[in-house]
């Protein structure tokens, strides 16, 4: 199998958009009504440590994914074992994207429409595009990142005589507390939901590139929906918060005259895009994941069975969208703590101890 | 509606399969031939409407236990 590639660049962009992923569909946070854009701030800032560790996992193993990363570790079995748990997790991760997206179209766009069917289309788009490798993925981001930035600041402007300023205020008014909980779901959902790009950016072709891609990835999709979220408390004030898609319902107020209205329609663009993209990296990873546990020639083989299945699991998730809320914003940060923290903490300083030994086998392997 | 899965699956089985036998991938048919057993069984279930049950309450459960918290 011929070994992919993708530049710094592509890199971001991929990285970019699997974090705007659903996050654009159903915001951040929750039960902070006008504070949410601080709680994106506090989750960019406690996912600085994590992305440190993030990079230097790969840094340390440069080349290699995450699930070879875990079988040089823990061995053979053990290996095997902790990798099926991430593939479980990218496994479970795509389901929970396919299934906002369904909910998404099934309630702004096609109520009549059975959900599956959205489901099943955005997850065969994302079955020939995992089909057709990661360099296709990662350059198809880097074309389309622009368009997006674009969409997005234009939006921006059309925007504002829609704004009043004072729907930020009173600030803190709920507390620090609420604020910080808050905060930890926006560090879970989406920022340190880049845990997945373990398996992905072995494809990176230089030793400091995870660094650099990791913190210009998070840091701009942070100022991102930052941005964004302090846009829809602008427009929506209070009312966002009892919203299932606020930025939809935002950009749906802006109108110029008579002749510019209905803009979310062009702006649901950007949320097809990013879903789609996001559910390509978890099916993957997945996939990767699979193939490596065992052994396969090639993860293309197993990619349409596993898309269709995570297809299916998003159909059976949940009974309505109140669960899937209720199930993202108070529920998933804990369900995701131990694959987004634990795990990749005890790996990294397992890494740190073995990496002394790994290095003289190696350097004795190249004598040999 | 029943007899789609049927069709579809069938179609699937051919285009998956036989380039990987022809090639004699064993560990990649068999990975490939389990995930088709599994996916052609939730489909059909789906498809005569049997109400299956994900992960996510259990999870929940789960996570209520430990942490008191996702109660609502």
């Amino acid at each position: 199998m011929r070994k992919e590639h993708i530049n710094d660049k592509e890199a971001i962009c991929l990285l970019i958009i699997f974090i705007l992923g659903t996050t654009l569909i159903i915001g951040i946070g929750s039960d902070v009504n006008n504070d949410k854009w601080i709680t994106g701030i506090i989750g960019l800032i406690l996912a600085i440590p994590i992305i440190l560790i993030y990079s230097r996992l790969q840094s340390i193993f440069q080349g290699q994914d995450i699930f070879d990363i875990l079988i040089m570790l823990f061995g053979n079995i053990g290996g095997r074992i902790i990798s099926l748990i991430y593939v479980w997790y990218a496994f479970h991760l795509g389901s929970l994207v396919i299934r906002n997206f369904g909910e998404f179209v099934n309630v702004v766009a096609l109520p009549e429409t059975p959900m599956i069917v959205p489901m099943l289309l955005i997850g065969l788009v994302a079955v020939y595009a995992v089909k057709l490798g990661i360099e296709v993925l990662g350059r198809t981001c880097a074309y389309l990142f622009p368009i997006l930035v674009i969409i997005l600041v234009t939006v921006q402007f059309l925007g504002i005589p829609n704004m009043r300023f004072h729907h930020l205020k009173p600030i803190l008014a709920e507390g620090i507390s609420p604020l910080l909980k808050s905060g930890f779901t926006t560090f879970s959902f989406p920022f340190a939901e880049t845990v997945l790009f373990l398996g992905v950016f072995f494809t990176l072709k230089t030793k400091k590139s995870p660094y650099k891609v990791y913190f210009s990835g998070v840091f701009l999709a942070g100022i991102i929906i930052i941005v964004i979220t302090i846009r829809n408390i602008l427009f929506l004030g209070e009312l966002g918060s009892s919203m299932y898609f606020p930025t939809h319902v935002a950009v749906g107020r802006i109108a110029i005259g008579e002749f510019l209205q209905r803009i979310e329609v062009s702006v649901s663009f950007i949320y097809a895009l990013s879903a789609l993209i996001k559910c390509c990296i978890c099916l993957f990873v997945s996939v990767q994941g699979l193939s490596k546990i065992f052994n396969l020639n090639d993860y293309r083989s197993i990619v349409l069975q596993t898309g269709l299945l995570m297809v299916f699991l998003a159909e059976i998730l949940y009974d309505d969208i109140m669960s899937m809320v209720d199930w993202a914003m108070k529920v998933y940060p804990y369900y995701a703590f131990p694959f987004q923290v634990i795990l990749p903490v005890g790996i990294w300083i397992i890494a740190e101890v073995k990496k002394k030994k790994i290095n003289v086998e190696a350097e004795n392997a190249d004598k040999s | 509606m029943f007899f789609i899965p049927f069709l579809v699956y069938a179609l699937l089985a051919v285009y998956e399969f036989v380039p990987l036998y022809k090639e004699k991938l064993w560990s990649d048919l068999i990975l490939n031939a389990v995930l088709w057993v599994l996916s052609f069984t939730i489909a059909i279930l789906l498809s005569f409407n049997v109400s299956l049950t994900g992960p996510q309450d259990f999870i929940k459960e789960i996570i209520s236990f430990i942490l008191k918290v996702g109660n609502t």
